[in-house]
Formats: structure tokens, C-alpha cells, sequence
């Protein structure tokens, strides 16, 4: 059934007498429903520090050569089985070293990919770009066809490629099939990480102890993220992706406070009442948990479209509901 | 002849090209052209454009401006001393003070905004300039372009062809019969020139006023012809001529074929030249509403006239050597403009039915290289959005002030009182339309009068709202902020 145009004055008998009931919504209503779209990077300075460390490290890795250079001659003039010996140990140190090298900058430009992918669907749902989006969604599948897992989503997403449908449908089905079981691995990795902080703060005898494995499964929780979302961190990438995180976790703490501040502090402070070592575990598990979804945003390869983004009541409600078991 | 004038305006066009490219180095401008048919909202767009900018409004989704990196931006002396200046000021006090929607222009006009900004990214951090040159003009002079290739006989038989469809006939029927009155081959006589030039006008009037609503033949001059109105240029009409006889010298015909041509050289070359295949960036508006509103013609009609309007563009992705010597236009959006009509809900059926519409041209625009969006946007929002609910049944509408003498429905409305406009539903899918989902009557779209704007305590006069416009520029000019 179609309805038809229809007017009502304002100043009308029956919208005065309440039995047509005009309500105003919110004016910028349209700007919600459109979204506000994903982190983006902050501005970026010209790159002055990372010149000097370069050229720093150059200098060294020259001066490493000399060196290397100088110990093969002394050790040909002792013997020249030796000088072979060194000279063999070096260019498989070499090779080793550019393999390492190699590694490293296939996982930055593997990382920079996955940005350039997140920032190319903001971009592309911000106009709507149709053009865009396929290239997305194309470069989405070239990401994660080798997965064994993503098989059936990829051939449906295929099967939909070539229809006309709006930029956002496009990258909403792309999420749907390809990131959505992702999305619940990952989640599952970051509740493991934040159960396993609280129980080992809770039963740690030092605090160093705590520390130190706090940082260890921050560490591990990050990698895992990464390679759950098809990124393969070597150390430098790893440090890049942690800063990403960290930035990204300046910028949203607030946010991700203010949705279940009420349930932390509740938790927290339930369970301090039993032990102080106790809330001392939620609360680093807590930590972890908002780190970890810190840490997905920065690893995924798309903004959340239509998918829920995971809350920290999500992957850490256990936490707080033991907690509260173990209050009463 | 003409491969040679060709060949000397191609020459002419790439060294004004390099010209102008080495003028970038000096002071980097950015050239947008607003167009669309008549009554698409160019004037109320371009004006909301300038008000933002230079009132320094905050637009989210505009991400130099949300990012706070835009530091001034003002109005500025136009390049081009020929051009009429887009008359900003009297425009927004029309909209602001007057509160009546601006006069519509049937004339090219500039109007170049200096936009001081924060350079966002790596080496070249720090303050720069961009100039915006935004140059307004009407999109039926695009259709003109299709003329340049074209010679008067093949014009012509197109033109008279077209008139002959079925449901043109009515429209053409006094046209038709006083071109049997003409014999090409007869003496070339002034007043029936100017007879004959008149009643095709009168044919294209009564096209534009009927279902179409769009007028897609060319010449566009014809209905908006400025101040060469009676010239020689603008006083020819496509006759019936014979198939395949040469157009014999001094007859009737070889006078309207050397005002074709007259035509061609002074009006349509010119704006080419000088206006046309110098812009960047493209926003192209289109009123879809009114169109699903006259039905399916009306929509056919305009779904040619936005693929006339792209053919005509130099489009693709520029390299190195073109951007020397043959700049493209990189970026085309289509606008749906008047979003504000409809409730937010519907306003992706609005921007389907646009990308419905604009599919098979922006497919080519696209192969070609360059972006196409599409956006649902109003420059100026007139209304509210409100929910109705009477008895058990809720509306979703709009609230505003409909313009005097508007009429929904048995309601007649003066100009003063606000109502809520319930439009009545746009059908899920585009195609819906061409197969007559909507039945006359079921969609109505009043004009409402400009929002009343708040003063502040300092007497200020408030922004103008508006729906996505943001997210136009940004598609427009983001890149070149960055």
C-alpha cells in the first residue's frame, strides 16, 4: 500500500487538540544515520627523526663492515682456512640478515596495505564511491583468498561483485563474509588474554610479576590480532602497529569508558571488597581487554560498517560477572 | 578548412593549458563547475558552497574542516575580467534576510574564494594557499557541445526526427506545420528566418513546459539566450531538408547552415574554449524528486540529457603530459539536490534512483578513469524532519514553511504557516519507476520557503543548515587539502 502526500498545518484544530501528534526529531539526525567514519591517522611531521636513526644505522652497519673486513684479513694472516671460515660465517650472516630485512619490510608494507584499505572504505562510504569500493572489496579478496576458512564467503562475495549495488551494501557484504568469523576469533583471543591477565595478577606473588606478563600478553595479543587479520608483524612492524594502538587508544579511551564505566567500577569494586589482589586482576584484565579492542581497530582491514563493534562488556563481561560470583 | 582551424584551436587550447599550469606553480587553483538543468538548485548550491567556506563553518564530514586545518578562507578578485561575478552577497540576503530563494541565472558566472589551509601531510608541512575558481553556468549550454560535431543537415534530420516522436507530436504539431511552409531551396529571406527561428522556439518552450520538463535539444541558447538574443547567431531553425542533396549557395537552407555555424564559432567554440575544458572538478545537480514526480518521460528524458551532459566532458585520470597541455576534469559528482524534501529515510532510494540514472554514463566516466560519486545533499535545508502519528499510523516528514500559494493535498498554504509534509513514499528501487510504480499524484514535493535562521545575542545571523553538503566538497576539493 502506498501512501499518500499528506499536510499538516501546525497551527491545525486537531494537531493542537493532540489527535495528530507532530513530534520533532533531532536535526542532526542525518548526520548520525550517515555515520561518522573510522580512526583516521593523525597529521604526519616531516620525518626528521627517522632520517637521523637512518643514517645513524647506516654508519654503523658501515662501520660494522670495516670491522668485519679488518677481522678476515687479520685471521687470512693467521691462517687462511680461518680467513675462509670468517669469510663464510659473514655472507651467511648477510644473507640472514636480509632475509630478516626482508621479512620486515614485507610485514610493514603487508601492515601499510591494511591501513591504506581501512582509510580507501571510509573514503569510499564517505562519497559513496562505487569505484572505490570495488577496488576495496577486490584488494579485501586478494587479502584473505589463500584462507582456508574464507573459501564459501569469497565465492559469495565474487558472486555479488559484478551486481549494482549501493558502495556501502558493497563493503557491508564484504565485511559480512570475510571479516565477520575473523571479528569472533578475535574477540575470543582478546577475552583469553584478559581472563588469563586476571588470574595470573590474581595469583601472582610480586608485582613485577604482574608487570612483566601484563606486557607479555599485550605483546601476544597483538600479534595474534594481527595475524588473525592477515598482517604478519616483524619487530618494526610490531612497534609501529603497538604505537597505532596506543594512539588509537588515546583517542577512544574516553568513548569506551563512558559505555561501561558503571560495569568496571561495579566489578572492580565488588571484587576489591573480597581481595585487593582480586580487583587488582579485573582491573589489569580490564586493561587488556580495552587494549585488545584498541588493537583490533588498528588491525582490520575495514571501519566497522554494519557489523556491531565489539564493546569491552563483550570480551571481558566474564571478568567482571566472576568477579561478582566470587562477591557473594 | 576545418581540420586546419581544428588543428589552430587544439594548438591554442594546449598552449592556454601550459600557461596556466605553469600559472599553478605561482598560485595553485582549483577550478569547480556547478551545473545542472534549470531549476536544479546551481545558485542555492554555490551560494551554501561560499557561505561555509568563508563563514568557516565546521563540516564533519569535510575533513580539512573537521580536523580544524582550514585557517581563513575569503573571497577573492576573479581571474577571468570577462566573466559576470556570481552575485554572492545579494543572494544571501535573499536567502537570509528576505528569506525567499534566490533568482536563478541563465548566464555563466565566477566567483573565486582563496581557502588558507594547513598542509596535513609529510614533507611539506605548514601553511599554503589553494584558490578556488567556482564557475556556475547552465547545464543545457553542455548539450550545445554535442553540436560541435556535428554539421547543420545531420542537426537537422535529428532534430526534426526527434520532434516526430509520437508523444512529441502534440507539441510539435504548429512547429511541423509551418515547416511545410518552407521550401529550403527558396530565396534566402530574412523575416522568414526570423519566422522560422520563433515558431522552433516556441517548440522547445512548449517542450520544457510539458511532461519533460527537461529540455534536452539543443541549442541551449535558444531558451536562455542571454544578451546575443536576436542576433543573426541565435536566428536559425533545422529544416526539412531533402536526403542526400547538397545545400545549394544562396538558398534559404545555406543561410541557416552559415548561422549554424555562426552559432557554433560564436557561441558554442567560445564557452569550450574558455570555460568548459578548464575545469577540474565537476558537481553536477539534477532534481531528481521533480522528475519521478512527472513521471517515467520526464525521467527517460533526463537520463539522456545526464549522459549528453558527460559525453561532453574531457574525462580521465590526468598524467604528467595532459596535465600540461590537456587538463581533464578528474572527478564528476552527481548531485540529487533538494534532499531536504523527504525524510532521511528515504534518501538512499533518493540516491539509488540518481545512480540508477547516471549508471550507464558513469560506467564510461569510470573506464575513462576519473571518480564518480553520487551523493542525495540540499545546499540550503528548509525543513525539519518530524514524525507524525495519527491514530495508529506514523509518518515520517518533513516540517517546514511551504511557499504561498503551495498546495498538498486540499491544503493551500500562504507563505507563513509551518505544516508537516508528509511527500509520500519514493519506490524501493529505481527501476520501479520506469515500469510506473509511481502513479501520478502519489508523490508531492512543495517548495518550502528558506529556514528562518537564528540571531544570536550579538545579533548574528546563524548558518545556513544544510544536508551533506560537506561531504560534496569533500569529495570535491578534500584531496587538494590534504
Amino acid at each position: 500500500m502506498t501512501r499518500q502526500p499528506r499536510a499538516f498545518r501546525l497551527d491545525a484544530p486537531d494537531v493542537k487538540s493532540g489527535s495528530v501528534v507532530v513530534t520533532e526529531e533531532p536535526f542532526d539526525a542525518i548526520e548520525a544515520a550517515d555515520g561518522t567514519v573510522v580512526p583516521m591517522g593523525e597529521r604526519r611531521r616531516a620525518p626528521w627523526l627517522g632520517i637521523l636513526l637512518s643514517a645513524l644505522s647506516g654508519l654503523l652497519v658501515l662501520g660494522l663492515g670495516l670491522a668485519v673486513e679488518n677481522l678476515i684479513r687479520d685471521l687470512y694472516a693467521v691462517a687462511p682456512w680461518l680467513g675462509w671460515v670468517a669469510l663464510g660465517l659473514s655472507v651467511l650472516a648477510l644473507t640472514a640478515f636480509l632475509a630478516v630485512i626482508g621479512r620486515e619490510v614485507s610485514g610493514i608494507m603487508r601492515e601499510q596495505k591494511i591501513e591504506k584499505l581501512r582509510e580507501a572504505a571510509a573514503d569510499a562510504l564517505a562519497v559513496k564511491d562505487h569505484k572505490a569500493a570495488k577496488a576495496v572489496v577486490s584488494d579485501l579478496l586478494g587479502l584473505y583468498n589463500a584462507r582456508a576458512g574464507a573459501v564459501k564467503g569469497s565465492a559469495r562475495l565474487m558472486a555479488s561483485m559484478e551486481e549494482i549495488i549501493d558502495a556501502d551494501d558493497r563493503l557491508a557484504i564484504a565485511e559480512r563474509e570475510l571479516l565477520a568469523p575473523l571479528d569472533v576469533q578475535a574477540k575470543r583471543a582478546i577475552a583469553g588474554a584478559a581472563k588469563q591477565v586476571s588470574l595470573v595478577t590474581a595469583v601472582s606473588p610480586r608485582a613485577i610479576v604482574d608487570v612483566a606478563f601484563v606486557i607479555f600478553a599485550a605483546v601476544r595479543l597483538l600479534r595474534t590480532l594481527a595475524r588473525i587479520y592477515g598482517g604478519r608483524p616483524g619487530l618494526f612492524g610490531f612497534l609501529r602497529l603497538a604505537k597505532a594502538a596506543f594512539n588509537h587508544l588515546a583517542v577512544t579511551g574516553g568513548v569506551a569508558v563512558g559505555d561501561s564505566l558503571m560495569q568496571q567500577v561495579l566489578g572492580l569494586g565488588l571484587a576489591a571488597r573480597i581481595s585487593a589482589k582480586l580487583g587488582e586482576g579485573v582491573l589489569n584484565g580490564l586493561m587488556t581487554a580495552r587494549f585488545g579492542l584498541a588493537a583490533l581497530a588498528v588491525c582490520r582491514p575495514l571501519p566497522f560498517i554494519r557489523e556491531d563493534p565489539p564493546k569491552i562488556g563483550d570480551v571481558a563481561g566474564e571478568l567482571v560477572s566472576r568477579a561478582e560470583a566470587a562477591a557473594q | 578548412m576545418s581540420v586546419i582551424t581544428n588543428l589552430a584551436s587544439r594548438a591554442g587550447s594546449a598552449a592556454q593549458s601550459l600557461w596556466e599550469a605553469s600559472g599553478q606553480l605561482v598560485q595553485p587553483s582549483l577550478r569547480i563547475g556547478v551545473t545542472g538543468l534549470a531549476r536544479s538548485g546551481k545558485t542555492v548550491f554555490t551560494t551554501a558552497l561560499v557561505h561555509h567556506l568563508t563563514r568557516g563553518t565546521s563540516l564533519t564530514a569535510f575533513r580539512a574542516s573537521a580536523e580544524g586545518r582550514i585557517r581563513r578562507a575569503h573571497l577573492a578578485h576573479q581571474p577571468d575580467d570577462a566573466i559576470p561575478r556570481f552575485p554572492y552577497e545579494e543572494h544571501m540576503e535573499a536567502l537570509m534576510l528576505e528569506r525567499r530563494w534566490p533568482q536563478s541565472t541563465d548566464r555563466i558566472s565566477e566567483l573565486r574564494v582563496d581557502i588558507e589551509y594547513e598542509r596535513k601531510s609529510g614533507w611539506r608541512a605548514g601553511p599554503a594557499s589553494v584558490a578556488l575558481d567556482i564557475v556556475d553556468y547552465p547545464g543545457e549550454w553542455l548539450l550545445d557541445l554535442a553540436l560541435l560535431d556535428a554539421s547543420y543537415a545531420e542537426w537537422s534530420k535529428q532534430t526534426v526526427e526527434g520532434s516526430r516522436r509520437r508523444d512529441r507530436t502534440p507539441l510539435a504539431g504548429p512547429w511541423h506545420d509551418f515547416l511545410k511552409t518552407i521550401d529550403p531551396a527558396g530565396a534566402a529571406d530574412e523575416v522568414l528566418a526570423g519566422k522560422a527561428s520563433n515558431a522552433f522556439k516556441a517548440y522547445l518552450n512548449r517542450l520544457r513546459a510539458g511532461d519533460e520538463a527537461v529540455a534536452t535539444t539543443p541549442p541551449g541558447r535558444f531558451l536562455m539566450p542571454g544578451d546575443l538574443a536576436g542576433s543573426p547567431a541565435l536566428t536559425f531553425a533545422p529544416l526539412d531538408l531533402p536526403d542526400g542533396q547538397a545545400i545549394a549557395p544562396g538558398t534559404f537552407a545555406a543561410l541557416m547552415e552559415r548561422r549554424f555555424e555562426a552559432y557554433k564559432t560564436h557561441v558554442v567554440r567560445p564557452f569550450f574554449r574558455d570555460h568548459f575544458q578548464r575545469i577540474d572538478r565537476q558537481i553536477v545537480l539534477v532534481d531528481v524528486l521533480a522528475a519521478i514526480d512527472a513521471g517515467p518521460v520526464a525521467l527517460a528524458e533526463l537520463e539522456d540529457a545526464l549522459d549528453q551532459v558527460l559525453m561532453a566532458f574531457r574525462i580521465g585520470r590526468n598524467t604528467l603530459l595532459s596535465r600540461l597541455f590537456s587538463p581533464r576534469a578528474d572527478r564528476v559528482l552527481f548531485a540529487a539536490t533538494k534532499a531536504d524534501h523527504i525524510h532521511h529515510t528515504d534518501h538512499d532510494r533518493l540516491d539509488a534512483i540518481l545512480r540508477f540514472l547516471v549508471n550507464r554514463a558513469a560506467r564510461r566516466t569510470e573506464a575513462a578513469g576519473a571518480r564518480v560519486g553520487t551523493v542525495a545533499l540540499a545546499s540550503v535545508r528548509a525543513t525539519r524532519e518530524t514524525t507524525i502519528r495519527e491514530g495508529r499510523e506514523t509518518l515520517r516528514a518533513v516540517a517546514g514553511v511551504p511557499e504561498a500559494g503551495e498546495r498538498v493535498g486540499d491544503e493551500i498554504f500562504d507563505g507563513e504557516t509551518e505544516a508537516a509534509i508528509f511527500p509520500g513514499e519514493l519506490p524501493e528501487s529505481a527501476e520501479a519507476v520506469f515500469q510506473g510504480a509511481v502513479p501520478p499524484g502519489s508523490l508531492r514535493f512543495p517548495r518550502f520557503r528558506p529556514p528562518k535562521l537564528p540571531v544570536d545575542a550579538a545579533g548574528r545571523m546563524g548558518k545556513l543548515p544544510h544536508i551533506r553538503l560537506d561531504r560534496a566538497l569533500e569529495f570535491l576539493l578534500g584531496d587538494r587539502l590534504a
